[in-house]
């Protein structure tokens, strides 16, 4: 199928080699309080574009670890004074609508109160997802070519609180017409260069995406009549499967609309795209990875406690008078560094074990269609970036990369 | 030095198959091919690498150039496979690691984190506390109240009862013993509060106020007080929290300080722990002066009830012997002054003590350091 009309995306990134890059940065991190977090960041994703290949051409990413902490910088200025205050009232209003919390129910419903501060954040959340897409792209080239997305993160987060609320509404059933039309909001806002991307086909088709979570929700459905009708035996067969099957249904739902959606995406009107995941593959190789991330944890753990308990083994808490002991300092340190290098380490293993393999799967089952047409694309104008993604790394949003 | 290589000229998406070679001064690279108009010539100097590079095969080269993209390099690229080519670019030429900084990067840098710093200090130390003293006053009283029964009934859990008010002593004398005392204190004094004290049967040597006009009395304070006087001190003390509204504010206080410190460590591994870290410091620093407050506070109500100001300094010595002293470095985490400067302190503000009537009477105090004989949750069966 290789005749110079199509290319099919390939993927080189090594496992060994991203994971000791995501230690190494993230030690830098914890040793600089979090503020190596930008640069480390941006040597990964480095790493991990440049493992992308399309016809021959790898893909870079060209953000930099200080734009990243002067957006962030900035985002702190903002979200500072906005979450202080938001986060005072709120608790204020906790306290004078619900107060005395003597049950679990009013407990719940004064937590309640206070989580509004989420509720009260998602604008920005849904404004820092755009942001940080259009950061990603504006650093993404390929080619030499800038990718880049046009500024309109405000329209984004009026349309997304738009049809989250719908969807709610809706129970669910409106997911598909949600996923599709902040997509398209995103993609027909996207550029290669010169080249405008576009999103085609339709919302309705998503339904098509979404059987998995039919199946689940009609064996729940059965399982629980079962219930009401006092058997005994169908619900106990029914509902844990009913469970699983929706949890497939979910992760079977996210990897086959961004297979519809991308096999629907059109660039400047000649450049087309295949994209064929196949949902068994991300679930099998998120449970791999996994198992393999768990075992090697444990054994890490299982070392370090070791060290800790013979650290420990000449203490006698119990005769202890309460104060300050200089025997204490090491076991204390041993433990605190223990926790602090086991984090470290999982958030590479799952980066390494988790992110890359399934990225690998995504990347290698795409193909892009009419290849010639992509020579003739031109420069674009570089973007400043505003942020950086300064709000979503202050807003905690963005995921593994 | 001299080999095949490919460009991507940085104004189309074409691929140019180049050849690359030294030029004659042996000071440039000279890529010349068919798809460009004329002969690029990069100066050795100029030549960067791409870092973090997932083909170690293969080195691609940009050219160090002024520009107003993010960083200081020009958009085209040259890809270099050659190993020969690579391996001498490696070799010779130091620079192509080298970070070029836009002029002024360290201003800017100076500028946003002091902008970001101040806009922090200033929502911390200033806004939100001020914010929290008025939010505190305009709460209605009996929600504080209820507000503060939940808190208790919070702590109650910590120091192991299975529920609110299990560990409540009520043996009758001992609280009519209480009750007097908290009277002889109070008479003639504006409150603001419905006072309700209570005594839990725990061996800790403290006592702490709750919001709403709750204050909480450990068993252990009672036992390790010398005389009713001490006892007397230390509620004068808790009192002097409760009119000064001390628990509620630093509650509306800390909800906002703690959002605030989340965000601005984030998400790295340990961030949950310095925010908390960093929040107790900086309640350090409020409650130091907040409890420095309550012990002038508590000096003026023993004056006034007749007592003498000496027991506040007396049971701070008793704490002393219990517990020691924080002293250096820990003095800034701990949320009480250290405990001689308030010895001395209340010895200051104590001299000339007059002969006076103790607070409680010998059987009265006897009854109260037994007010644990019985529990709420014991007193039917009892």
């Amino acid at each position: 199928m290789d005749d110079g009309n199509f290319g099919h995306g390939e993927y080189t990134g090594d496992g060994k080699a991203l994971f000791w890059l995501a230690l190494r940065t993230g030690l830098l991190t914890l040793l600089t309080l979090g503020i190596y977090r930008f640069w480390g960041k941006t040597r990964i994703r480095r790493y991990i574009w440049s493992s992308g290949r399309l016809e021959g051409s790898r893909f870079e990413y060209t953000g930099t670890g200080l734009e990243k902490f002067l957006g962030f910088l900035l985002a702190v200025v903002f979200l500072a004074v906005y979450l202080g205050l938001i986060q005072i009232l709120l608790f204020w209003f906790g306290m004078t609508l619900f107060a005395e919390p003597q049950s679990p129910e009013q407990a719940l419903a004064q937590g309640a109160g206070v989580s509004l501060s989420a509720v009260a954040l998602l604008p920005f959340i849904f404004f820092a997802i755009y942001r940080a897409r259009r950061y990603k792209m504006a650093r993404t080239r390929w080619r030499g070519i800038r990718f880049g997305m046009e500024k309109a993160a405000w329209g984004y987060a009026v349309r997304a609180l738009g049809y989250w609320a719908l969807t709610l509404l809706s129970l669910g059933l409106l997911t598909p017409l949600m996923t599709f039309r902040l997509e398209k909001y995103m993609a027909d806002r996207s550029w290669f260069g010169t080249a405008r991307f576009e999103q085609q086909g339709t919302w309705t088709a998503l339904y098509g995406c979404m059987r998995q979570i039919f199946v689940a929700l009609a064996l729940l459905a059965c399982g629980g009549l079962g219930i009401a009708l006092g058997k005994v035996v169908l619900p106990v067969l029914l509902l844990p499967v009913g469970a699983v099957w929706l949890v497939i249904g979910v992760i079977s739902y996210r990897v086959q609309s961004f297979a519809y959606l991308s096999r629907n995406k059109m660039l400047g009107g000649k450049v087309a795209f295949h994209a064929h995941p196949r949902t068994q593959t991300v679930i099998g190789t998120y449970v791999v990875g996994a198992l393999l991330l768990g075992l090697g944890l444990s054994v890490a753990t299982g070392i370090f406690g070791g060290i800790a308990a013979f650290a420990l083994s000449g203490l006698d808490f119990e005769s202890l008078e309460p104060g300050f002991h200089p025997g204490m300092i090491p076991p204390v340190l041993i433990t605190a560094a223990g926790y602090l290098l086991t984090l470290i380490a999982a958030r590479a293993g799952a980066l390494a074990l988790i992110t890359q393999p399934i990225l690998r799967h995504y990347v290698t089952t795409v193909t892009v269609i009419n290849l010639p047409a992509l020579a003739q694309i031109r420069q674009r104008a570089a973007d400043t970036g505003a942020d950086a993604e300064g709000f979503a790394d202050a807003l905690d949003i963005g995921g593994a990369i | 030095m001299q080999g095949a290589a490919h460009l991507y000229d940085g104004h189309s998406a074409a691929r140019h198959p180049v050849e690359v070679a030294l030029s004659r001064e042996r000071q440039a690279l000279v890529i010349t091919g068919e798809g460009l108009a004329a002969p690029l010539v990069w100066p050795l100097q100029d030549l960067r690498a791409l870092h973090d590079h997932a083909d170690d095969g293969q080195l691609i080269l940009t050219r160090h150039l002024e520009t107003e993209d993010e960083s200081l390099r020009d958009t085209a690229r040259l890809v270099v496979e050659d190993a020969e080519m690579v391996a001498w670019l490696r070799r010779t030429r130091p620079r192509l690691a080298r970070r070029d900084l836009r002029e002024g990067t360290w201003r800017r840098i100076g500028l946003r984190a002091g902008g970001a710093l101040a806009a922090v200090l200033l929502m911390i130390f200033v806004i939100l506390p001020a914010l929290a003293g008025t939010l505190s006053r305009l709460i209605p009283v009996e929600k504080e109240i209820a507000f503060g029964r939940g808190v208790k009934a919070q702590i109650e859990r910590v120091f192991g009862a299975t529920e609110a008010g299990a560990l409540d002593c009520s043996a009758p004398d001992g609280t009519a013993a209480l009750e007097r005392m908290v009277a002889r204190l109070t008479e003639g004094q504006e409150i603001g509060y419905p006072l309700e004290i209570s005594v839990i049967d725990h061996k800790m040597m403290n006592a702490f106020a709750v919001p709403g006009g709750q204050i909480v009395v450990m068993r252990g304070l009672l036992e390790g007080a010398g005389d009713p006087d001490m006892v007397a001190a230390v509620l004068a003390h808790e009192i002097g929290h409760v009119v000064h509204r001390d628990p509620t504010r630093n509650a509306l206080r800390t909800a906002g300080s703690v959002g605030l410190l989340g965000l601005l460590f984030g998400d790295f591994t340990g961030g949950a722990a310095t925010v908390l870290l960093a929040e107790r410091m900086i309640s350090a620093s409020y409650s130091q002066e907040a409890e420095a407050e309550a012990d002038t506070y508590a000096v003026e109500m023993l004056r006034s009830a007749g007592l003498p100001p000496s027991a506040l300094g007396d049971m701070f010595e008793r704490f002393r012997e219990e517990y020691g002293d924080v002293e250096g470095a820990m003095a800034h985490f701990a949320s009480h002054p250290r405990l001689s400067d308030r010895i001395a302190a209340a010895g200051a503000a104590a001299s000339g003590d007059s002969p006076h009537r103790p607070s409680l009477a010998p059987e009265e105090w006897r009854a109260l350091q037994n007010i644990c004989d019985i529990r709420a949750n014991t007193r039917d069966a009892g």
